[in-house]
């Protein structure tokens, strides 16, 4: 089932009005599609709640469009386009492999045959590859010569192949790197053969082969346009080699040294005189790490243009464990993970284009792309003023970043332990059932690769089916991310404010000016993953009398960096993200793996860089569980005259979002709590709790235990709740955490007429207000501890 | 490892009415857990289920941890109105295909009739000596773990 015959996406998340705007379309089928941007209010469809909300506006841009089929062509790989130096008639390949992929299940969605180093095609050419039954392979036009040995997976092995044009021999060598007691020797392979490389027109592939040149449509997004590559290793490759002669194992053995540049005595590309007049090639991946480029160390400068982004900053074969900062020890990260299924760019034409009428308000858009058929897709985008150009007082930050962390998630379909975390069966939309089989439009960074190992790497330039109304994320058998975060603009709009939207990338690459001319500032329902400089911005936005509603949780979490490599297509168009040693992580950075290729720094969880979730809002994430949601309960910190004013019309006893469009109630999915020690400001108020009445399904998170013992539930763990809390911050700013993400999904409810809207808005009249808040009693302004709070350890 | 009762007896017939009863409860929620709500669609003050039956809370997570090759997972069909019961491939770039005719109009009854599914085909044991295999020997998105 494949119902999704709509799909498509825009060059840019955010856009000024007067700016330009393009759309990439897919219509697989139907003839035309008719577009229309629509403005979005509610992308709910619970029939509990207000239903789907969109407004529909005027554009020059909508009308019918002649529909066309557009593919995405995923699966990393570098190329050299063809050379004189690379038409060859003899040779020697060589590189290290950690194949992970080797053989793969017949149903597999690219089973077949692998290219390591490659110029071949149509059986014309050569190449190193692992064939279909994952045995080393030496392709000599339509000539085949393996080893017969299938290659393990997950290990490191040299490969190489030699070729003597003169005399026809071949030589095939496959040598582990370990080799274990009941091993099988493996020798070389020699085999004479009678051939003369037949060259053709085609780049030289790493990790890859080129399938068919191609002038169709289709072939237009593939890299070089025209080029269909083939055969998607997964797997890393290590010092590929390129020579232009047979050479003997002994040369072979020198030449996995490749060129060196750095010996004062040289007159020659190296590693020998000799050698030296054969290298074609000889890559170093670990010169260029946060780049596109594969840099070719060797005499031609074959620079290989990487596509699709893979993995790197990765370790090599020669990884000693004694640096795990690949910028302290390039020389043994020099190593590319290749997968199957990444993806840098669709490379669609583009369909649309609108500028933004220069009076456009700031607010959540989409373009909404139907057919007479019944098809339909929303493609989202946010009209964001420029700085010194906003349009009201309050800012919904988008947190786009998160958005892309989620980007197509798989794990409803793939993870075992999906369903233990969920606490449900899951439930798939028609989106998940789309990537399922279309793999090629790539996973989350909570998704393992086709190949199992960890996505790091996030584009916005694909189709993010996650980040669209009317879906139910599996986790939340609700909305999640986006559609969440529409139940705040449905209020905001039900409400009557006035409000701007801006991203978190507009935050990122601004700093403190895209926020300092906003009263209040208001994120979304989970604003998990940060870059450091939106962190920044938010504390110097605090510290200077700003003020900031935190309405969900699990915030400020991970780290974020936006790869440079493709600032030339946009800002924020990659980001990267590596799940260290710790925090909720559905899969973990190997040894040595964890400092980001896009820009060196370490990854992984804030909280283990010295920033603490906790002190950008004053609450940060305890617990998580998906089953149900449950409510919040006033404490006596909501009495005290700081805060008092945000209860104006609730009872104390009042049931805080006993109900709600997201589990049920507004506290749910993952919630945050107060903690001194972490962050939290020590005069933090903890208004409202919802300590003591969640399911087993919620458990502490794994970062605040260091032992795996029972007792870790919402039934009986005193830090599986979630705390709404207030702090002041210099100079008249203050937070307000609602500190939950299922908070949102009850703003809602009963067309906003509820306590939890009537919390909010008390709040949010507060905070938008000009001017500093009001200041605090004299008698609140008292020097507090942090572990020690109000002595309350030491009495006990 | 915990014994998935056979189809029929009374250990499987009081999991099945409990956990109906729990279903039923949860009609309304947009969520579901196997608790009983003690107002049908409000999960103000939720108990029983898997809270207080020690033996329905380990066959749900024998079940709930099995591989994804072949594991039931609900589809829908259409957004908020209609629903079907699917079943994985666990073969990456397979979609799940549907694993009858029925379609369902309502979402948490499609989580009761999964659970008697599974009653009926899961071994009642697992994971003992006698289930030994080689994937035992490796680490795998399809063992119950991320």
């Amino acid at each position: 089932m494949c119902a999704m015959r709509l799909t498509g996406y825009a060059d840019k998340f955010g856009v000024h009005p007067g700016d330009k705007i393009k759309f990439f379309v897919n219509c697989d089928g139907p003839s035309e599609y008719t577009a229309e941007v629509v403005q979005m209010i509610n992308g709910d469809t619970n029939p509990r709640g207000p239903g789907f909300i969109e407004k529909s506006i005027k554009a020059d841009v909508n009308r019918t469009y002649k529909g066309r089929k557009q593919v995405i062509h995923s699966g990393s790989y570098g190329f050299v386009q063809d050379c004189k130096q690379l038409r060859v008639e003899s040779f020697t390949l060589q590189c290290w492999i950690w194949p992970t992929t080797p053989k793969t299940h017949p149903q597999y969605w690219k089973h077949g045959s692998q290219g390591l180093v490659s110029k071949w095609s149509d059986n014309k050419g050569y190449g190193l590859f692992i064939n279909e039954d994952g045995a080393l392979e030496l392709r000599i036009n339509e000539h085949r010569i393996s080893t017969g040995q299938t290659i393990r997976d997950h290990a490191w092995h040299f490969v190489a192949a030699t070729f003597d044009a003169a005399t026809g021999d071949v030589v095939l060598y496959h040598e582990p790197q370990i080799v274990y007691a009941l091993d099988p020797v493996i020798e070389p392979v020699k085999k004479k053969i009678k051939a003369k490389i037949q060259h053709s027109n085609i780049p030289a592939a790493i990790a890859a082969y080129v399938e068919k040149l191609d002038n169709g449509a289709l072939a237009r997004s593939s890299k070089p346009a025209g080029v269909v590559l083939g055969g998607k290793y997964n797997g890393k490759i290590d010092s590929p080699r390129i020579c232009n002669r047979a050479l003997n194992r002994t040369e072979i053995e020198l030449m996995k040294l490749g060129a060196q540049p750095g010996l004062t005595e040289r007159r020659n590309s190296g590693p020998t005189d000799a050698l030296s007049e054969a290298i074609v090639a000889a890559w170093d991946f670990s010169d260029g790490i946060s780049t596109r480029t594969a840099k070719d160390a060797g005499p031609y400068r074959l620079d290989a243009e990487i596509v699709n982004c893979p993995t790197r900053a990765l370790t090599g074969y020669n990884w000693s464990g004694q640096n795990f900062d690949w910028k302290h020890a390039p020389k043994e990260y020099g190593a590319i993970h290749f997968h199957d299924d990444d993806v840098d760019d669709a490379r669609w034409d583009a369909d649309i284009e609108w500028t933004v009428p220069a009076k456009t308000k700031s607010r959540f858009y989409a373009l909404k792309l139907t057919t007479a058929q019944g098809d339909e897709d929303y493609i989202p985008f946010w009209v964001v003023p420029k700085i010194g150009e906003e349009q009201s007082k309050i800012a919904v930050m988008v947190p786009t970043i998160s958005y892309m962390a989620y980007a197509n998630e798989h794990l409803a379909c793939n993870a075992g332990g999906a369903e233990l975390f969920v606490y449900r069966v899951p439930i798939m939309q028609q989106q998940n059932m789309f990537v399922s089989e279309h793999r090629e439009y790539g996973g989350s960074i909570y998704d393992t690769h086709t190949d199992g190992s960890g996505i790091c790497l996030s584009s916005r330039l694909r189709p993010i089916l996650s980040m669209r109304p009317k879906y139910d994320h599996f986790l939340a058998q609700a909305p999640w991310q986006y559609p969440a975060d529409l139940h705040l603009i449905y209020w905001l709009e039900t409400m009557g404010y006035e409000y701007d939207v801006i991203t978190d990338e507009d935050v990122t690459y601004e700093g403190l000016a895209r926020l300092e001319n906003y009263n209040v500032i208001i994120t979304g329902s989970h604003p998990e993953h940060n870059t450091g400089t939106q962190l920044d911005a938010l504390h110097n936005y605090t510290q200077r009398g700003g003020r900031l509603m935190y309405m969900g949780a699990d915030a400020w979490y991970w780290v974020h960096t936006f790869h440079p490599a493709y600032d030339d297509q946009g800002r924020g168009v990659m980001t990267e993200m590596r799940r260290c040693e710790s925090g909720i992580r559905t899969w973990r950075a190997d040894p040595g793996e964890y400092y980001h290729q896009s820009n060196g720094e370490l990854g992984g969880m804030w909280r283990f860089r010295g920033r603490y979730l906790h002190s950008v809002a004053g609450v940060g994430m305890s617990s998580e569980g998906f089953d149900i949601s449950s409510y919040f309960t006033r404490t006596k910190d909501s009495l005290d005259p700081r805060v008092s004013w945000a209860f104006k019309g609730i009872d104390y006893d009042e049931k805080l979002g006993n109900f709600g469009l997201v589990g049920g109630g507004a506290a749910g999915l993952e919630l945050d709590i107060v903690d001194t020690m972490l962050g939290s400001p020590p005069h933090t108020l903890a208004v409202a709790t919802s300590a003591g009445r969640h399911t087993e399904a919620y458990l502490l998170v794994t970062e605040d235990f260091g032992f795996n013992q029972q007792g870790l539930d919402g039934t009986v763990h005193p830090r599986v709740r979630g705390d709404i809390a207030f702090h002041e911050t210099p100079n008249g700013g203050g937070c307000f955490s609602f500190s939950s993400i299922a908070f949102c999904g009850s703003l809602p409810w009963n067309n906003c007429k509820n306590n939890i809207s009537t919390l909010v808005k008390n709040v949010l009249d507060r905070f938008s207000k000009d001017g500093p808040l009001p200041a605090a009693p004299a008698g609140s302004v008292k020097y507090r501890g942090r572990a020690d709070y109000e002595y309350a350890s030491l009495d006990n | 490892m915990v014994a998935i009762p056979r189809m029929g007896t009374p250990e499987a017939d009081a999991l099945i009415k409990a956990h109906k009863e729990c279903t039923d409860s949860m009609k309304g929620v947009a969520g579901f857990s196997v608790l009983k709500c003690e107002v049908p669609g409000d999960t103000t003050t939720v108990s029983g289920g898997v809270h207080e039956d020690p033996v329905l809370r380990r066959v749900l997570l024998r079940m709930r941890g099995a591989s994804p090759k072949g594991k039931l997972v609900v589809i829908c069909t259409k957004v908020d109105a209609e629903w079907r019961i699917g079943r994985l491939s666990g073969v990456r770039g397979v979609p799940p295909v549907f694993v009858n005719d029925k379609v369902y109009t309502d979402e948490q009854e499609i989580q009761h009739d999964i659970f008697v599914m599974r009653l009926q085909e899961l071994p009642e044991e697992d994971l003992t000596a006698a289930q030994f295999n080689e994937g035992w020997k490796r680490r795998s998105d399809n063992w119950p773990a991320t």
